[in-house]
Parts: C-alpha cells; sequence; structure tokens
C-alpha cells in the first residue's frame, strides 16, 4: 500500500511511518507532498491537515493511528505520549523523553532527507519500543 | 518578514474549547491582535501549530482559516515584535525574581525550586520568538542558583 504524507517530516510522521510499517502495513511505501492537492489516488494520506488520520481532539497523528486501527499495545501508548510531547509540547502528558527526541529528529531532519530520515529513526523507534516494554513488564526502568 | 495567522470564530459555549485554544496559544507566543486573531512569526513549525489548532477550531464547531501576511508598513512590524518580546521579558523577569529569592531557601528546597525554574525557563524559551536581553539574564540566574545548590552538596 502507498501512503502519502508532508514533506520534511519531523517526529509525529516518522513515528507514524514506523508504526505503520511494524503494525499495519509491512509492505508500506512512502511518497512526501507538499500539499493534501498532490496526494496520489492510491495513497492514504496521514499528518496533513483535514484528513482521517491526522491531529483530532487535542490528538497528535501517531495517537490517532492507534485509535482508528485499534492498536491496544500499552507499549505504543507508552510511545504515543512521548511522541505527542515531542510534537506539541502541551504537557497533556509527562514525558521527560520528549524533548530529547524532539532535537535529536529536528537536527536529523537538517541533514537527511525524508526516505534516509524514514530509515535512519525506524531502529530509534524500535529500541524506544524494547525499552519501554522491558519497562512495563518489570515495572521499573531497564538497566 | 512574513508572519502566520489564524482567524478564528469559536462559539461562546462550551467555553472548555476556547481556554483550550487560548492556552495552546499562549504557549506557542502567539501574539492576540485581535479578538479571534493570533499572529506568530512565520516559519514552518509555527505555521504547522497553528494549522493544528485551526483543525481543532473547525472539529469544536468553529471557522478558522490560515494566513501568511506581511505587515503594511516597518514600524507596524518593529510595533508588533516589541510588543512580543517585552510579554516574554516580563515572564523572564518574574522568572528571575523567583531565581534571586530561592537562594536564601532551605538546601532541600532549594534544589526543588531549582528543578521547577528550569522547566519554567524551557517554557518561556519555546515561546520567545524575539530574545530579549532579560533571556541572557535569567539564564545567569539560574547558573548562579545552580551553583549555589551543587555548593551545598560538594
Amino acid at each position: 500500500m502507498r501512503w502519502a504524507t508532508r514533506r520534511h517530516c519531523h517526529i509525529d510522521r516518522t513515528a507514524c511511518a514506523w508504526l505503520i510499517r511494524r503494525f499495519i502495513d509491512v509492505q508500506a511505501e512512502f511518497v512526501f507532498v507538499d500539499d493534501v492537492d498532490e496526494v496520489p489516488a492510491d495513497a492514504t494520506p496521514f499528518d496533513m491537515r483535514g484528513v482521517e488520520l491526522s491531529h483530532h481532539g487535542g490528538d497528535c497523528s501517531f495517537e490517532t493511528f492507534l485509535r482508528r486501527y485499534e492498536l491496544a499495545d500499552p507499549v505504543l501508548w507508552e510511545l504515543a505520549k512521548i511522541v505527542h510531547e515531542a510534537d506539541l509540547a502541551d504537557e497533556r502528558y509527562d514525558a521527560p523523553e520528549a524533548p530529547g527526541l524532539d532535537v535529536l529528529m529536528r537536527g536529523l531532519s537538517m541533514v537527511r532527507d525524508d526516505d534516509e530520515l524514514l530509515a535512519l529513526s525506524a531502529p530509534l523507534f524500535d529500541g524506544l519500543y524494547e525499552y519501554r516494554k522491558r519497562a512495563l513488564l518489570t515495572g521499573k526502568e531497564p538497566s | 518578514m512574513s508572519w502566520v495567522l489564524l482567524a478564528y470564530r469559536l462559539p461562546r459555549e462550551p467555553s472548555t474549547p476556547r481556554s483550550a485554544l487560548w492556552r495552546r496559544l499562549r504557549r506557542l507566543g502567539a501574539v492576540q491582535v485581535l479578538d479571534g486573531l493570533a499572529a506568530l512569526p512565520l516559519d514552518a513549525r509555527n505555521r504547522e501549530q497553528l494549522e493544528w489548532l485551526a483543525d481543532e477550531v473547525v472539529e469544536a464547531g468553529g471557522e478558522a482559516t490560515i494566513w501568511v501576511a506581511e505587515l503594511g508598513s516597518a514600524a507596524q512590524e518593529r510595533e508588533l515584535a516589541a510588543g512580543i518580546a517585552e510579554a516574554v521579558a516580563a515572564d523572564y523577569r518574574a522568572l528571575i525574581e523567583e531565581m534571586v529569592a530561592a537562594r536564601d531557601q532551605p538546601p532541600g528546597q532549594r534544589r526543588r525550586t531549582l528543578a521547577r525554574l528550569r522547566r519554567e525557563l524551557r517554557r518561556i524559551r519555546a515561546r520567545d520568538h524575539f530574545p530579549p536581553a532579560e533571556r541572557e539574564l535569567a539564564q545567569r540566574a539560574l547558573d548562579e542558583l545552580a551553583s549555589v545548590v551543587e555548593e551545598r552538596v560538594a
């Protein structure tokens, strides 16, 4: 399946792309556009104004994906808190990782294009997922 | 320079979306040009954040449009930027006062105050689009408070 989002990805879009590949569509292909009008007919748009898989009711797009695809994995919701705060910083959640992740992703997006950004950030989200999973299973911060 | 504007109209009731929007605009450091018109200096991040707010206004039953604009004169622009800088400068000054006062607190309380003021300084910086001199002064006051806290530990 093809998926489309805005060019110059940041935290919410890279996290959504990772979520799509890992949990929704292993074969996912990503297209980057400047405007929602440029989304190819066969592509599903996300994190763009006025589309379903985007910000809704104060949620960032990553949270919307979890709701729409009914991904109830509690580890993903832990990640959602971090992505939400890195994207919106509205202090809805306590996510001390968020400011650091925000800066890392911003910096990376200055020196890499969107395809590379997705490729480089995926292992980071894999690691974050694993870390949060272990924390949830053991009830303490992993060493 | 260019500005990104959010023109919006929200129903009076319920008031929750209104106050949520107000809080978000304040956090972003937006200037309320008129009732229902908020402005930020144009960059990709500010534009995106205002676009999300526009969507939320619409979801809450209101109307919203995003504009990219330039002020009609350089004088007006200076005035607007100075107004924004002064509002943030006042926030920095209030924080500096707290930082200075915290030096005389008992050590345990002082450490907690330091952590809280650090977070508050980060919040102000996130909405500081025209850094006034107070930005640097606030950093210095924070560093001084931090060194007082550390001395006690050593």
